[in-house]
């Protein structure tokens, strides 16, 4: 199978017949660009970040992606930007590669390319306005040589004195200041002219093997069984994209990226802590390319989204590219990575009533490394209360089952319950009885036990802390 | 100082094995390994696989020309298995086609019976039933079986410290190709040249001067490509050989885990004796040493967890027993510290759980006891240029020691749901291989007649930054211009018979064989001098070279660096040089294990402080403030980031970083998504490790080896975390068992104290390992 392809890659405009399934990292290494590494290909260390450059709003928004997870069927009509690509002239170092070598913060030099594409990355974005933290721009690479603190120092530098000398950062003073080449202030016009093949909806959706949303996942678990596929790209599908509020419910695309929902003004206003919790999903550049759908349907017992999105009680619908049903997402998944999907059919969007009145909402994730980690186990809850009781309660928790788990028993406990610490630890071990977690690389049966009931707690001591006292949840010692 | 390595760096054009250009008609290797841990082959069914289209070859053992022996201390490791199996990962078949895609299809369908036997991972079931891969090793001095007597308390405890995997960002590989006469040449991602070049020949069964061992330079090495980088050298080689074709072999990240060894794991017994004042009497410790499935270098890792079991202390009875124990796992293998950092561990234990008992602080029983000038190791070596408490009592002083103490009692006494811990971690880490034959080096020092200079030596460059310390060493011997100065990549034709570039030793050999190679060139030079400006004065002593131009009786002359080489060249003078260098003043008697293994010990002193988050088991490290003994540095960034990187990594190896194998042993932590190292978000928020500034009268320039040391100011972290923990449930009696996992933290914050075992959790099923 072989799709037409055509991007930029750095200055260079590329027109292939390829198959779609070609990650993009082995695609950008055929080309005989060697400075983007292999260094897991499961998205897990950074080393071969590339910038993907996309038109919109007349604009080119760089993000930061894992080129190892991006079939190179999902690049059409966009600017990718390697390390090659900024390098201006023989041994010519721009700020941020300076600030690198200054402060010794590259060793064996294999993760560096990496890092300087994702401060890149955020340079590009402050020019957009729409970025976190310096350091945080660096989460998704991983130096197993420095220890990431000469790593802190270069970047905060180069930082500080860019910020601090540019008031309005724009790509054309980024070329001023050599971060980055001339030659991007000429990419819109460029991506503008590279002819879109538009938006790709579908019509026979029996004739495909798999369906792919950023391929984060599939990416990471089967690439060369994807090769041999019939794989569908949702990615050009632009119908599946966008936040969007209509008669009281809150419709997500499946191919929105955990990033621009993140950024969507939508979530920071009914969920301004939402932005928080999603700094525990993935990484950077897994957020940029890890979708809504894609996690759903990954159907990991773990999923931070799927979590966070059964505590809203969303409703999930799936569509064959004819007809189209509704699902609770509570009720989708079966067993271990077994959902209600049929073969043939996709999922098109999420949807969940947008609250109102007087509500709680809250996420924990515990993992053995804080940030870019699967949890051990990870919980989110939404409730509403009238006079300290509860009216309406959706709790949810992953790591503890098969399956991504909605605790049915405990929040029917819960409902109409006040809130006191005896009936909070009734709750917590009604919780126990729903869950059958398993030992794994995660954890052990018991410590997965013992973390929900943890979590739970946490959630009202987060949440309630004039009722909750710390003390309270030291009954087991 | 431009270091060019550098500045390739961060502009993504430094070459790795995987960079290389290979040239057309270059064949991909994949490996097939055993898919259990223990076991008789009864069937290989290859036939499936052979005919795919696109596949070359598929090599067995019985296609190996040479011997099937790539065991370097002991000869017990087979390249492809025979008829056992003895680890999960164990090569077994080498599949050569003509793309990675179909090499990686056709392994996937070869198919193996295997009659299994049973399968051991813990090593003190492995000594209970024998399985010892050399004698028991035991170090001592003084009788502590008299000095019991003597002590006030008596402790007695166990503990556990885990693997580690290496995660070098650059995964193991090779690329082979056949030379004319019956060689190969090959450029290897190894530490050890010409460990690769032995290991080939007896594969191949030609004579090492066939076989050129090429490496520019490594992705990250830490101990995992010293000796485990040759069996990818071995296949491509062999691969190359026979089918006279180009082969490169790079392991993709989850075989690499898999099929390689780690930090060796250890079990450890203690007691320990103490007056009533806080003085160590008497320290006995037994290590039982997960070797994994061969000896690979575990006993010489052994023989320094026994070097280094009294860290920096010095207590006069000392016995120390190690257990070389073979498992079914991957040979376990060199990690940064090489033994050392698993014996300090169990010390710092002993005094922690000393000061339980007791009821003094750890920090008054490690500062009481710290090594003293002239103090004898109980491997009889004397204790020279001690920096212990002068370090120590710098941290005290420059990081406001009583202030962290005062801080962290009153953030306990005002909350409940976070704790914070401190601890002190000192270390004494001695420089040499104790291998006493393996200090010696050799380099070749070539300059041009333009003036500019070559070095080539047995160093190989991982991003320790060797080749910019010898280029310092080349500059200020010659007094020249860094960019006059070249190094070259590390080569066995050039370099021959080199060891391989660890123990924290590479600069000082290297650095020592460039020194003497200049100092020959220099001397001629200063005599070619001598007869250009004085034809009379015979005494060489009166020319030097400053800053590129020569000195006459200390006057500046007209004769610069360039016309100084052309003049040289002119009178047919050598302007090359191959000079040795072998470490002076070494020796041990590994009978008695006693004598003077070390050329020096390094010394420092760290305090590390955790927060506990105790309603959800996690926690964070705030700081590592180290007054560490860097010698006078010859780069003082380069030195910092060692020490820097050592550090997170020997803190990652007590906290996060689980190595997990199931009591099949299967590797459960077998990809990045389930073994996680530190990443930019852990970091501490303040890293602050200071500079002692005390001259090294036996290192180059003054100055001492970094690589490893600093990797256990990490152990500190461990104590940091269960100090809090502690302070959360005081009183309470701990298993000591790193890594410290928020698992492990959790349940000891709440649960009763179990069985919880580290290295083999029992997790018999991992079918619902999320992704």
């Amino acid at each position: 199978m072989k799709t037409r392809v055509n991007f930029i890659l750095n200055n260079k405009s590329i027109d292939v017949e390829i198959n779609p399934a070609v990650v993009l990292l082995d695609f950008i290494r055929n080309e005989r660009l060697k400075g983007t590494k292999e260094g897991c290909k499961e998205g897990d260390c950074g080393a071969c970040t590339v910038l993907i450059g996309e038109l919109t709003n007349d604009e080119v928004l760089y993000r930061s992606v894992n080129s190892c997870l991006v079939p190179v069927g999902n690049v059409s009509g966009k600017h990718i930007v390697t390390i090659e690509g900024l390098n201006q002239g023989d041994l010519f170092l721009n700020p941020l590669q300076k600030a690198f070598v200054e402060e010794g913060a590259t060793q064996c030099g294999f993760c560096t390319p990496g890092f300087i594409i994702s401060l890149t990355g955020y340079f590009l974005n402050l020019a957009n306005k729409n970025s976190g933290g310096v350091i945080e721009s660096l989460d998704g690479n991983i130096c197993r040589c420095t220890g990431h603190n000469s790593i802190i120092r270069a970047a905060q530098k180069v930082s500080d004195k860019i910020i601090s000398e540019n008031k309005n950062l724009s790509p054309e003073i980024l070329t001023e200041l050599k971060v980055i080449p001339e030659y991007f202030l000429t990419v819109r016009g460029r991506l503008q002219k590279i002819s879109q093949t538009g938006s790709e909806s579908i019509t026979d959706s029996k004739s495909y093997s798999c369906f792919v949303g950023g391929g984060t996942d599939l990416f990471v678990q089967r690439p060369d069984e994807m090769m041999n596929s019939q794989i569908k790209l949702l990615h050009n599908d632009k119908s599946l994209y966008g936040i969007d509020i209509k008669e009281g419910y809150c419709f997500i695309g499946s191919n929105t990226s955990v990033s621009d929902l993140r950024e969507s003004e939508i979530f920071k206003r009914y969920f301004p802590e939402f932005h928080g919790f999603m700094e525990l999903f993935g990484s950077t550049p897994i957020r940029n390319n890890a979708t809504v759908g894609g996690n759903l349907n990954n159907a990991s017992p773990i999923g931070d989204m799927t979590i966070f999105f059964l505590s809203l009680n969303s409703v999930v619908t799936l569509t064959d590219g004819v007809s189209e049903r509704d699902v609770f997402l509570k009720n989708y998944y079966l067993s271990y990575k077994k959902t209600d999907r049929h073969k043939n059919e996709y999922m098109k969007c999420l949807k969940f009533n947008l609250p109102e009145g007087n509500y709680f909402y809250n996420f924990e994730k515990v993992s053995k490394r804080t940030y870019l980690d699967i949890a051990s186990v990870n919980s989110s809850v939404f409730l509403k209360t009238e006079n300290n009781t509860i009216t309406e309660i959706y709790l949810s928790a992953g790591g503890v089952s098969a399956i991504p788990l909605f605790l049915n028993k405990t929040c029917e406990f819960l409902t109409g319950i006040e809130l006191t610490v005896e009936s909070l630890n009734e709750a917590v071990s009604i919780a126990q009885k729903e869950i059958s977690p398993i030992s794994d690389a995660r954890g052990s049966e018991e410590y997965k036990r013992l973390l929900l009931t943890r979590l739970i707690y946490a959630h009202f001591l987060v949440l309630f802390p004039e009722i909750f006292k710390t003390e309270d949840t030291y009954e087991r010692l | 100082m431009k270091d060019y390595d550098m500045i390739h760096h961060v502009r993504g054009e430094s070459q790795f094995i995987d960079d290389i250009n290979f040239p057309n008609g270059t064949l991909f290797a994949s490996v097939f390994y055993s898919p259990v841990a223990h076991g008789k082959i009864k069937n290989l069914d290859l036939e499936y696989s052979k005919k795919i289209s696109g596949v070359v070859s598929i090599i067995t053992y019985r296609d190996i020309p040479g011997n099937n022996q790539i065991g370097g201390i002991v000869q017990d490791e087979p390249l492809l298995a025979e008829n056992e199996v003895h680890y999960i990962g164990m090569p077994v078949a080498i599949v050569i086609a003509e793309t990675q895609f179909i090499a990686r299809e056709a392994v996937r369908n070869i198919k193996i019976e295997i009659d299994p036997l049973p399968v051991i991972t813990d090593p003190r079931e492995a000594f209970a039933k024998g399985e010892l891969i050399i004698e028991p090793r035991i170090f001592s001095n003084g009788d502590v079986d008299k000095a019991w007597n003597d002590c006030d308390h008596i402790i007695e405890g166990q503990c556990e410290s885990g693997g580690q995997e290496h995660l070098y960002l650059e995964t193991q590989g090779s690329f082979a190709y056949p030379v004319e006469g019956g060689g190969v040449k090959i450029v290897s991602s190894t530490q050890g040249p010409t460990a690769v070049q032995r290991a080939v020949s007896n594969v191949l069964g030609i004579p090492m001067n066939k076989i050129e061992v090429e490496v520019l330079r490594l992705g990250g090495g830490f101990g995992g490509k010293e000796d485990q980088a040759s069996p990818w050298a071995a296949m491509a080689a062999l691969s190359a050989k026979l089918l006279h074709r180009p082969v490169k072999l790079v392991l993709p990240r989850h075989d690499d885990i898999i099929m390689t060894g780690k930090r060796n794991p250890y079990s450890s017994d203690f007691k320990i004796g103490l007056t009533k004042e806080g003085m160590i009497l008497a320290y006995e410790a037994v290590f039982y040493q997960n070797a994994g499935s061969s000896a690979d270098l575990s006993p010489a890792i052994l023989d320094r967890t026994l070097f280094h079991c009294t860290n920096a202390y010095y207590i006069p009875n000392v016995k120390a027993t190690g257990y070389c124990c073979r498992t079914n796992l991957p040979s376990n293998t060199a990690f940064r510290g090489f033994g050392g950092p698993q014996g300090k561990f169990v010390i710092e234990c002993a005094i922690s759980k000393a000061a339980e008992k007791t009821g003094m602080k750890a920090y008054e029983i490690q500062k009481k006891n710290l090594l003293k000038e002239n103090d004898e190791f109980h491997y009889g070596q004397t204790a020279k240029n001690v920096q212990t408490l002068s370090t120590w009592k710098a941290a005290e002083e420059q990081f406001r020691f009583e202030q962290i103490r005062d801080r962290t009692e009153k953030f306990n006494s005002e909350n409940t749901n976070f704790k914070k811990g401190f601890a002190f971690m000192p270390i004494c880490f001695g420089i040499a291989f104790t291998n006493t034959r393996m200090n010696q080096a050799n380099a070749l020092v070539n300059v041009y007649t333009d003036g500019s200079v070559s070095f080539s030596t047995a160093a190989v460059e991982m991003g320790q930054g060797v080749n910019a310390k010898i280029k310092e060493v080349v500059s200020r011997t010659f007094s020249i211009n860094h960019n006059r100065i070249k190094s070259e990549t590390t080569n066995t034709t050039r370099s021959a018979n080199t060891s391989p570039t660890a123990a924290s030793s590479g600069a000082d050999l290297n650095c020592g064989a460039v020194y003497n190679a200049c100092n020959k060139i220099l001397s001629r030079l200063k005599d070619s001098a001598l007869q250009e400006l004085k034809k009379d004065d015979k005494n060489p002593d009166k020319i030097q070279i400053r800053d590129e131009f020569v000195y006459y009786d200390g006057k500046k002359t007209d004769l610069g660096w360039e016309e100084l080489i052309e003049l040289t060249y002119t009178k047919r003078i050598s302007l090359s040089a191959h000079e040795h260098f072998a470490t002076p003043e070494i020796f041990f008697d590994r009978d008695t294990n006693k004598g003077n293994p070390f050329r020096y010990h390094v010394y420092g002193t760290a305090i590390i402080e955790a927060t506990v988050d105790c309603l959800r088991g996690t926690y964070v490290i705030d700081s590592v403030q180290a007054v560490h003994d860097f010698g006078i540095s010859l780069n003082p960034v380069i030195d910092r980031g060692q020490a820097e990187g050592a550090i997170i990594q020997g803190i990652g190896w007590m906290t996060i970083e689980e190595v997990i194998y199931n009591r099949d042993g299967k590797l459960l932590s077998d990809l990045l998504s389930t073994y996680k190292v530190p990443d930019i978000h852990f970091a501490p928020k303040v890293m602050d490790v200071r500079f002692l500034g005390e001259p090294n009268p036996v290192g180059m320039f003054n100055s001492k080896a970094i690589g490893e040391p600093p990797l256990m100011y990490g152990i500190g972290a461990y104590f940091a975390i269960m100090n809090a923990v502690k302070a959360f449930r005081p009183g309470t009696e701990f298993k000591f068992s790193a890594p410290v996992t928020p698992e492990k933290v959790l349940m000891n914050l709440f649960s009763c104290i179990d069985e919880t075992d580290n290295i083999t959790v029992a997790a018999e099923n991992n079918k619902g390992t999320s992704l």
